[in-house]
Formats: C-alpha cells, sequence, structure tokens
C-alpha cells in the first residue's frame, strides 16, 4: 500500500513538474507573442486608458493630455486639433501611435511600474510614471504660419540653425487626431485615408518636391566650394541657352535676359533668379561636382529626425550636359523636401553646418524636474564656413533686390532663395528657403513650400506666394526673441 | 518547525495580505483604508483561530502544513480582492467561517481521533450522494439549485431577504474520501486478490471491478446531470488513485484509465458543452472572440506578466472571464509574473509533498488512506485546473484550492487541512 502510495505522490508531484513548465513556456517563452498579439485586448486599453505625459510647446500652450474619466481611466485630447497633427500624432487604440506620441512613447507612458527603470526612477527621479514633454515649437511662430498658409496646401518649417531646434512645423491639409483615438473611429479613419487631398500626409517630411529654384543654392554652392565663381564673376547671359546635343533651350522666367545681355554676375542671376546663367554655370561646374554638392548637403539621405522623413533625392549620374544645365537649376529628376532644405537654410548662417532638427526640448519628470535636455547635434558639413557666409551674402541680395523682397522684415537681416517649380499637369509648387538674423544674433532658418501656386494658382510664385508666408513666421519669430530674454 | 515559527510565517502572511492589498489600494483606488484593516484583521484572527484549535486538539501535529495554507489564502485574497474589492472583503469572511468550522471539526476528532469517522462510512456515502445531487433541486423552493456558467453545481437558500449559496461538491469530495478510505481499509483484501490473469497482467473478477464501475457512473451522473467537467473528473481521478493505493493493483489504474477515455469519447460525442470545451483547448485562436475567449484571454494574461509581472493592480487580469475564481492563476501569472505563479506551485507541491508524508507515516491502514485520499484530492484539483489555464489540459472550471474566490471551497480545503494535521498529531502522540 504505500508503495502504491509513494508512487501516486511520485506521480502527482511529476505532473506539478508538468505544469511548472508549461507555465514558464506560456509566460517566458511564447509571452512575447501574446504580449504583443494585436488581438491581445491590453494593447488596445494600454493606449487607451492609461495616463501618458502633457505635451507643451516652448511657450506653454498644451497641445497634448490626458483627462481623468469619472472611472479613473483616461482620453487623450489635443486641444489644438489640427494646429499640431502632424507634430504631436496620435494615440489611438485603433490606428496605433504616430508623431511625438510614437517618437517619446516610452517618455509620454513612463516605464513599467515594476520595471527596474521604475525602481530606480522611485529611488533617485523623484517618482515613476508619465513623464511630460516641452516641445521646441513655439505656439505663436506656429499659428503664425498656419495663418499665413491659410487654406492653401503645402508645408512651413522654421528652426534654429544653432540647435536645430524646430520652432513651427506645419503641413497642410492637416486632420483633427480626436477623431481618430477610440475603437469607434475606424470610419473618420477611413474617411481621411480615402481623401484625395491627403490629410495624412506629413509635407513637410515625408513628401519630396521638384525644388525649382531653391536648387540653385547647391549649384551656387558648388561652383564657390570649385572656386569656378564668386558673388561678382560675369556669367553668360542668352536671351535663350542653347541645350548641348538637342534642340530645346533653356530661357528665363518670363522670358528676356538677366543683366545686359552679355554677362550678369552671380550675385545679380541669384538675386532675380536666371536660369540661362545658372544652367550655364552648372554646366562648368559639371555632373559630379554638381552630385557632389548635393549629396553632401544631404540630398539621398533620410534627414535624423524623431519623425519620419524620407529623403531627398538626386540622380546618382547625370547623363549628358543637358540634364546636367536643368538639374542646376532645380529641374529634371531632383527632389527635396522642405525639411531638408529648412536645415540647409540654415547651413548658411551656421558657419556651413546642418544641425540635426528636433522638436522635443526636453523631458520633464512626474516631480517637474528636467530629466532629459535633447542637446543639439551636428548632422553634416554642407559647405565650408567661406561658402556659407558668400552663399548668406548672396540670399540676403535675393531679398533686399531680388525676387525674394516680398519676405523682408524690418529690422531683420533676411537672406532666401524663392523657388517656382514647374510641374507637367496644373500649377507650379512654390517655395521659398532662406534665414533671418534679428539685431541681437538669433538666427532662424524657414523654408516654405505651396503646392499649385496656392491661392494665386496659374499665377503663383515663389516670391508672390510662398515669400509673404516666410515673413508672417520672420515677424512672429521676432516678436518671440523680443519677448524672451 | 518550531511552534514561533509557523507562527511567525503567519503573521508574516498576514503582513503580505496588508501589503498586498495596500498597493492595490495605490494601484486602483480601492479598498480604502479601513477596509485594509478589515481584511487583515479577519485575516489573521482566522488563522489565529485555526492556530489555537490545532494547539489545543492537535498539539503534536504537523507545523508545516499552516503556514503554505496561510501564504496561498493571503495571497488569494489579494488577488481577489484587487478583481473586486467586494468579493475580497467577503472572502476574508468566509475564511473566518471556515476556520472556525475546521476549529471545530478539530475539537469534535479531539477525544477519538479520526478512527470516529470509520463509523459513519455509510452516511458519508449517503451524505454525499445526497450533496451531490442538491443543485437538482427545483428551482422555486426555499433551498434550491441554480445554474452558474452552464454548470448546476450551486445550491441557494433562501433566508428571509437575503440569500446564501454554496457548492455542495466540495463538501461531497470530502465525504466521498472519508468514505473511501474506510470502505477500502476494511475491503482491501478482497479487492486484491486476482486470481485470473492476462499475461503478466492480472485482472480483476467482474465482481471485484463493481466499486469502480459504480464510481465511474456516479462521476458521469455528475457530468451529465450538473454539466460539471472538473468535479466529475476530480471524483473519478481519487477514486481510481486511492483504489489503487489500497491494493496495489496497477490494473486498477489501467480500468480508470480506459473508463476515462471511454467517458471521454462519449462525453464529446453526446454533450454540447464538452465539445466547446475540447476545441477551445486544441484551437483557441479559431473563435479567439467565442469559445475560445477564455483560454485566449488566460494566454494574453499569462504572456503580459512575463517574468516579473506588470505588479499588482497595473495588469489586465479583469479580462479574463472567471478570473476570481477558475482563473485566478492567469490573474497571478499576469500581475505577478512567471516568479508569483511558480512560487504558487511550490506551495501546492510542498503541501501535497508533506500531505503524502503525512499518509506514510501513518500507523493504520485507515488513517493512511485517509490522508493519501485527502492528499491527493488537493493535488488532483490544482492540477485540473492549473492545466486547464496554462492550455496542458482542456478547461475544467473547478476551484484552485484556497486561491479562488467562494466560501465552500475554501470552507472544505480547511477541513481537509487540519484533518491532515490531526492524522498526524495521532501519529506523534
Amino acid at each position: 500500500m504505500k508503495h502504491s502510495i509513494r508512487r501516486s505522490a511520485a506521480g502527482l508531484l511529476l505532473l506539478f513538474g508538468v505544469v511548472a513548465i508549461a507555465t514558464t513556456y506560456q509566460q517566458a517563452v511564447a509571452g512575447a507573442d501574446y504580449r504583443n498579439d494585436p488581438r491581445n485586448p491590453r494593447i488596445v486599453f494600454d493606449v487607451l486608458l492609461d495616463r501618458r505625459g502633457t505635451i507643451t510647446t516652448a511657450d506653454g500652450q498644451v497641445v497634448a493630455r490626458s483627462v481623468v474619466r469619472e472611472d479613473g481611466s483616461h482620453e487623450r485630447t489635443y486641444p489644438w486639433g489640427e494646429r499640431y497633427a502632424h507634430i504631436v500624432g496620435y494615440a489611438s487604440a485603433l490606428f496605433g501611435e504616430t508623431g511625438v506620441e510614437s517618437a517619446r512613447s516610452d517618455d509620454l507612458r513612463g516605464p513599467e511600474p515594476t520595471s527596474i527603470e521604475a525602481l530606480l526612477d522611485r529611488l533617485f527621479r523623484g517618482g515613476a510614471g508619465p513623464r511630460d514633454l516641452e516641445l521646441s515649437v513655439v505656439h505663436t511662430i506656429q499659428a503664425a504660419a498656419a495663418s499665413a498658409l491659410g487654406e492653401q496646401t503645402g508645408a512651413v518649417v522654421a528652426l534654429d540653425p544653432t540647435t536645430g531646434a524646430v520652432l513651427a512645423y506645419l503641413s497642410q491639409p492637416a486632420f483633427d487626431p480626436n477623431t481618430l483615438l477610440d475603437l469607434t473611429s475606424a470610419p473618420a479613419g477611413e474617411r481621411l485615408t480615402g481623401d484625395p487631398a491627403q490629410p495624412l500626409v506629413d509635407r513637410a517630411a515625408r513628401r519630396v518636391y521638384p525644388p525649382g529654384s531653391t536648387f540653385k543654392i547647391i549649384t551656387a554652392t558648388a561652383a564657390v566650394e570649385a572656386a569656378i565663381a564668386y558673388p561678382d564673376t560675369l556669367l553668360l547671359d542668352p536671351i535663350a541657352l542653347p541645350l548641348p546635343g538637342s534642340t530645346a533651350t533653356i530661357t528665363n522666367f518670363g522670358g528676356g535676359v538677366c543683366g545686359d545681355g552679355d554677362t550678369v554676375s552671380l550675385e545679380w542671376a541669384m538675386a532675380i533668379s536666371c536660369n540661362t546663367a545658372f544652367a550655364s554655370l552648372g554646366m562648368e561646374v559639371g555632373a559630379d561636382r554638381l552630385i557632389e554638392a548635393a549629396e553632401t548637403a544631404g540630398f539621398n539621405r533620410e534627414v535624423p529626425f524623431e519623425l519620419p522623413s524620407v529623403a531627398s533625392m538626386i540622380p546618382a549620374r547625370l547623363d549628358d550636359l543637358a540634364v546636367v544645365a536643368q538639374t542646376a537649376i532645380g529641374g529634371r529628376d531632383v527632389r527635396a523636401s522642405p525639411l531638408l532644405m529648412a536645415v540647409l537654410g540654415g547651413a548658411l548662417i551656421n558657419d556651413g553646418v546642418m544641425m540635426e532638427p528636433h522638436v522635443v526640448a526636453s523631458v520633464i519628470d512626474p516631480d517637474g524636474d528636467v530629466a532629459e535636455r535633447v542637446a543639439p547635434r551636428t548632422w553634416r558639413t554642407a559647405m565650408s564656413t567661406d561658402t556659407a557666409s558668400i552663399l548668406a551674402g548672396l540670399l540676403e541680395g535675393v531679398v533686399d533686390n531680388g525676387t525674394g523682397y516680398r519676405a523682408a522684415v524690418e529690422g531683420l537681416r533676411v537672406g532666401g532663395k524663392t523657388g517656382t517649380a514647374e510641374v507637367p499637369d496644373g500649377p507650379p509648387h512654390t517655395w521659398f528657403v532662406g534665414f533671418a538674423i534679428a539685431p541681437g544674433g538669433d538666427t532662424v532658418a524657414v523654408a516654405v513650400l505651396v503646392e499649385s501656386g496656392g491661392d494665386r494658382g496659374g499665377e503663383g510664385t515663389g516670391g508672390s506666394v510662398a515669400a509673404p508666408v516666410a515673413r508672417e513666421v520672420f515677424e512672429a519669430w521676432l516678436e518671440w526673441v523680443e519677448a524672451t530674454p | 518547525m518550531t511552534k514561533k515559527l509557523e507562527t511567525g510565517l503567519i503573521i508574516g502572511s498576514a503582513g503580505l495580505v496588508a501589503g498586498g492589498t495596500a498597493i492595490v489600494a495605490d494601484t486602483r483606488g480601492a479598498p480604502d483604508a479601513g477596509e485594509i484593516a478589515v481584511i487583515t484583521a479577519v485575516f489573521l484572527a482566522s488563522f489565529l483561530v485555526l492556530l489555537a484549535a490545532v494547539r489545543l486538539w492537535a498539539p503534536a501535529g504537523t507545523r508545516v502544513l499552516l503556514p503554505p495554507v496561510s501564504l496561498l489564502t493571503g495571497l488569494g485574497i489579494v488577488m481577489v480582492t484587487r478583481l473586486d474589492k467586494d468579493l475580497g472583503l467577503l472572502q476574508s469572511w468566509w475564511l473566518l467561517v471556515g476556520s472556525a468550522i475546521a476549529g471545530l471539526v478539530l475539537f469534535l476528532l479531539r477525544r477519538r481521533g479520526v478512527e470516529v469517522l470509520r463509523r459513519f462510512r455509510y452516511l458519508f456515502l449517503v451524505g454525499a450522494i445526497g450533496l451531490l445531487a442538491l443543485p437538482l433541486l427545483p428551482a422555486g423552493a426555499p433551498l434550491r439549485g441554480v445554474t452558474i456558467n452552464g454548470s448546476r453545481l450551486w445550491v441557494r437558500l433562501d433566508l428571509g431577504s437575503s440569500t446564501l449559496s454554496f457548492q455542495p461538491g466540495e463538501a461531497a469530495k470530502l465525504l466521498v474520501v472519508a468514505f473511501l478510505a474506510s470502505y477500502l481499509a476494511e475491503r482491501r483484501r478482497t479487492l486484491i486478490e486476482m486470481r485470473r490473469s492476462l499475461g503478466s497482467v492480472r485482472i480483476p473478477e467482474p465482481r471485484q471491478l463493481l466499486p469502480i464501475l459504480l464510481a465511474a457512473g456516479i462521476a458521469f451522473a455528475v457530468l451529465v446531470y450538473q454539466r460539471d467537467l472538473g468535479a466529475s473528473l476530480l471524483l473519478f481521478a481519487v477514486f481510481v488513485t486511492m483504489l489503487f493505493a489500497a491494493t496495489d493493483q496497477a490494473s486498477y489504474l489501467l480500468a480508470g484509465g480506459i473508463l476515462v477515455g471511454g467517458g471521454a469519447v462519449l462525453a464529446h460525442r453526446l454533450f454540447d458543452h464538452v465539445q466547446t470545451r475540447i476545441s477551445a483547448w486544441l484551437h483557441p485562436f479559431d473563435d479567439p472572440a467565442g469559445t475560445g475567449f477564455q483560454m485566449v484571454q488566460s494566454l494574453f494574461a499569462l504572456g503580459n506578466g512575463g517574468l516579473t509581472g506588470t505588479g499588482l493592480g497595473s495588469g489586465r487580469p479583469d479580462l479574463i472571464p472567471a478570473a476570481a475564481t477558475d482563473f485566478v492563476y492567469a490573474a497571478v501569472g499576469e500581475e505577478l509574473g512567471l516568479a508569483g505563479s511558480l512560487a504558487v506551485l511550490t506551495g501546492f507541491a510542498l503541501l501535497v509533498g508533506s500531505g503524502f508524508r503525512i499518509s506514510l507515516r501513518a500507523g493504520n491502514t485507515f488513517r493512511t488512506l485517509l490522508a493519501a485520499g485527502l492528499t491527493m484530492t488537493l493535488a488532483v484539483q490544482t492540477i485540473l485546473i492549473l492545466s486547464g489555464v496554462v492550455r496542458l489540459f482542456p478547461i475544467t472550471g473547478i476551484a484552485l484550492p484556497f486561491l479562488s474566490y467562494g466560501g465552500s471551497a475554501l470552507l472544505a480545503n480547511l477541513v481537509l487541512v487540519v484533518v491532515l494535521i490531526r492524522i498526524s498529531h495521532e501519529e506523534r502522540s
């Protein structure tokens, strides 16, 4: 009898061991799959019901916060709706996370309460829990950009060239993230996905456009770096530039010549955006140096950024001189994102150095201490210090005497390049890429893109459509600089 | 284990209840400080009652059983409180009632010991069958059966304005074990002698198979009339194992296995609820929102817990249907992680190991079989529900001893433990 009891005991204890193995398998081996299974409602409830940190602008406007409901769960709200949609994004039970909500999800949610990190936080950092974020974006500048852009489709990026801190970041049309949060938001999401205006697309970083004449910044950079041209160098000034190997010609905007019909200085060619002079300069610079200058300035690679971005593009080879000439004035297959152009505009007044753009300025602990202050980081050097200062001077000429005059602001040194990029079907995309320097030495860089000529349609140009938007951004920035000690 | 250590460990469990419910209060906003005090005080009082009863009426009994029981019960109260604060309070009162009744059992056994139970064996058998049949009482009577979650294993008693629900099956299992221990202690000889053999395996006479067929019949009746897969399997498994233990005849295990297999095939053919359970076990993700829902939610909870868990009150075990009863192990796994679930398993293994040790040291056949039977009941019940929760076996829908919410199960298991302690006392004094 006792022998059988002993055997029964051994059998039952063995079964306990089997249960222990099965438990270990389900929790430790298969556990990660169950945890991340999209059918696991915990994923939904984590996003939907947990408190997340508050997101504010540099000037204290709340742009995302969690509101406590009666049952103790939380509801995410975005008080400014569309205004910050492409920066902050959303944390949705149905569509997941985007924007800063995704990039800084770990901070906003806080460490898992039982993690080692949470324990260390409790001991040394004034409590574990959701952390708040302060953006570098300034609400008044963002508002000015929004009002200047109005109903036009396009993007505005303004940033501090010395730190990469983004001051305004707008893509229009946008969407209201508040409509996409809970489990009933599927129809709203489908509407936005199917909308031909593509409000979900971040036009500032996720889309590239023909840069038009703003690409002349690169052509001039290549020429100066190669010691081919300086501001007073005289370039050819034909009424029409024949393209080698073809019957096609390049002409100037509105026809005519740029100078005396014989020669034109680089300075003046830049100021009035002279196509014929730049096309011939481009051929002189040559394909290799043009491509190299563009790639040095960040083409063909993604801009390192908290939000997803796509690479601006220049072909790896430009087959013949005709293509080089057209590329030199921003035609053919060059494509640029507003984000890259803003960083490039900033490099001209930052010794040629391109800073990594960022929208989050600091992370705040639950007890109010700063947990992390985002440090400025150099991305790459686009050009030499000397070239940068020469280019900056050329661009100031554009605003002082040329096509960019509508961007001028009294009390600021403003420089910039306009662009009017012809597209096969429809009005041209209009650009302004530039910078402003305040009397105290503060600086800002701006890129404005307005699709399809904006409100002016076929009549629209970079100077008439995009430059005024930049001016309003500069004005709002100046006000903010003066108000901030 | 010294008395001091035993008392200290039990007070430690009370500290766990206080600390656990305080963490729950912190993360969930409930219970409040007053309720924490009540739960902890009632818990401590219950175990002090048990401890006092043991000191008075089984002073030489083993001291290794009560500490793990207090730990598991305390953890159960914390988890139940976390899932439903009111149930947690109720459970602590059930604990006090159960402790008092377990104390009363020790008091009744104080003179003549467990031997006295042998006298009442047929009363126990009739009582067990009566208890098992109670839920079949028609609705409308003051004492009536009710169907909960598709199983008819509850009895509800109207007491004026309030009602009292209980699961008579939990008490029945103790009576069945007491009956079997006594019956087998007397009849084992006749069941052992097998004259026929098939090759080297000796096979019993048809007459000798009668009891096992009877037990199988009762178990199957429970399955048919009460739709209670868990109780049915538990009763039958304990019966077969006790028969094997008493007779040393492995052929009874074989016969039992064949009967379970045949019964399973038959039940699968005949009953929708058995089919549903089986398919939810084999293919839970085929219908994760329907029949597989409970299984899938259990797996999600276990997976979410990972190694160290989400922390008390920070997971979502409330998403699992019946989290406070059948699936409390998944709730532990989610919030306390693999560390917590393996600790629970270790606690049970400790109880089962100690139970068998008491059985092996017992001086006569009846006490040996009684201790073995009670321990097997505890072990089989635990293994049945736990293997369901971790998807080793279909979900049988049975309480996890000491942890699940439920007064009847808690009461029955506390009585089970004090009887084990009493048996060990009798061997040492």
